[in-house]
């Protein structure tokens, strides 16, 4: 799969599971091993991502994969 | 000015011979709003037995997953100070050596940017610094990022590797701790700074089984100086020790976990091969005993004090491992360990609790390691090997009998 591409759809599942599910890297490299990409390819478009500032780690317990957008939400909420 | 607030219970905590630390956020608090907030909503907490604080771990600065702990107040409107008060990990030089001006640097820094407020050094062995607000977390790292300093780990990822002083300063140090960490600080930097583990993972290096940085009890991966040549004995400064008071017989042999040392009132005698390499009678008696090369390390795995089976110490791997720069053997077992450890870890699984959870056998496997004698962690228990139907097909026991 082309990086870009690769990129688009970890951002669009991320984006698909807000608020249902959280992912953690480890999470989203077994999803798309099972698509055939290889977990080296995925780890580095989700440095992308992330160095792009799409995507930001979350910890919330653990650490998770999230939309950028999350921390703007997060400060909003918990400071009401 | 700042806004200032009655402290009749922290005013209690400054009393006594000791520093204290209402004393140093007073100081703080006399220039800085948010440390003057910081010790009023402190106040508040010991007169409502509530801390007020809220953990959210999103923020951070870009590109990174750890380095920075989330705190908001509850009591924002009446404490605006500490709305925010986020805490910022750097990662310590290591053997926590700094130039008075590299700390007035940060002390600086965070004047600036912060509340003024630090710990030198967390449990972590981070720089810990104290209170800010998110708008000022990139610029911060920035600025620390050009004077040669780095956001530590926190979060799911590898944390910030320690040790203690090492070859710097002790004399017992049999590995170079301090090169050791800084190493593996820099070789593993994507783990550190993006979380990609089920949970944490420390590291701490320390250079003789004293073991200063308590490595054994807080480490995931516990590095621990070693010896393997006969302990070297200066039979004159032994009997000058037992001159001076040292009872040889009950505080070195009888004390003695191998059982390895005898005393006749005149000379000791330690036979090696039953040594267990605990260090006690060494650090009894410096000067007359001394471990002798090859030096190395012992490399264990899996402690932490909050195991749902309660506190563990970590677990014997290698017995003994050569440690030369590049460290590659080190290295590779710390990636085919957790690469297996991602694979089945839980979230906020230790490695250690997935080895007991999926047992030593399979670590070991994973790790193309042969079980050996030292990795018995009790006696009477020999947890990891059992035998598989194909290890039985051979039939090894024809070999036995024959």
């Amino acid at each position: 799969m082309e990086r870009e591409e690769l990129k688009k759809q970890i951002y669009n599942l991320i984006k698909e599971a807000a608020g249902k599910k959280k992912y953690k890297q480890m999470d989203v490299i077994k999803h798309f091993r099972n698509l055939g990409v290889p977990d080296a390819e995925t780890k580095e478009a989700i440095r992308e991502l992330v160095d792009g500032g799409l995507l930001i780690y979350t910890y919330m317990g653990g650490s998770y994969i999230e939309l950028a957008t999350k921390l703007e939400e997060f400060e909003k909420k918990i400071l009401e | 000015m700042t806004k200032k607030y009655e402290t009749p219970l922290l005013d209690e905590l400054e009393k006594g011979p000791f520093p204290s630390f209402v004393t140093e956020i007073k100081k703080a608090a006399a220039k800085n709003p948010m440390a003057a907030d910081e010790l009023g909503l402190l106040e508040r907490s010991y007169r409502d037995k509530i801390t007020y604080w809220k953990h959210g771990g999103i923020v951070g600065v870009r590109g990174y997953g750890g380095g920075v702990i989330g705190r908001y107040s509850e009591l924002a409107d009446e404490f605006p100070g500490v709305a925010h008060f986020h805490t910022v990990r750097v990662n310590q030089p290591a053997g926590l050596f700094y130039t008075s001006e590299a700390i007035r640097f940060i002390c600086d820094v965070w004047d600036k940017y912060g509340s003024g407020l630090t710990n030198f050094h967390g449990s972590t062995g981070d720089i810990i610094l104290l209170g800010t607000v998110t708008d000022n977390l990139e610029p911060l790292a920035t600025v620390l990022s050009l004077n040669g300093f780095d956001l530590g780990g926190s979060g799911s990822a590898m944390r910030t590797p320690s040790c203690c002083v090492g070859p710097a300063r002790c004399e017992w140090a049999m590995i170079d701790t301090l090169h050791i960490t800084y190493d593996l600080t820099q070789e593993f930097q994507d783990e550190l700074h993006r979380p990609q583990y089920p949970y944490k993972y420390k590291i701490k290096v320390v250079g003789c089984p004293i073991d200063c940085n308590a490595a054994i009890a807080r480490a995931d991966l516990s590095i621990i100086g070693t010896w393997k040549g006969p302990i070297a004995i200066d039979q004159d400064r032994v009997r000058d020790y037992a001159k001076k008071g040292v009872d040889i017989q009950e505080e070195i042999v009888n004390l003695c976990p191998g059982k390895c040392i005898s005393w006749d009132g005149n000379s000791l005698t330690i036979n090696d091969e039953d040594c267990r390499h605990c260090f006690h009678c060494i650090a009894k008696l410096p000067g007359a005993l001394k471990p002798t090369p090859p030096f190395g390390a012992t490399i264990l795995i899996g402690s932490k004090a909050p195991f749902v089976i309660g506190a563990t110490l970590s677990w014997v791997i290698f017995p003994f491992m050569e440690m030369k720069p590049p460290y590659q053997e080190l290295k590779d077992f710390i990636r085919t360990s957790n690469e297996w450890w991602s694979e089945y870890g839980k979230n906020r699984e230790r490695i250690g609790e997935l080895i007991l959870r999926l047992g030593m056998r399979e670590f070991l496997e994973v790790c193309g390691l042969k079980p050996l004698p030292e990795m018995v962690k009790e006696p009477r228990r020999d947890p990891f090997w059992f035998w598989k139907e194909g290890d039985l097909e051979g039939k090894p026991w024809e070999s036995w009998l024959k």
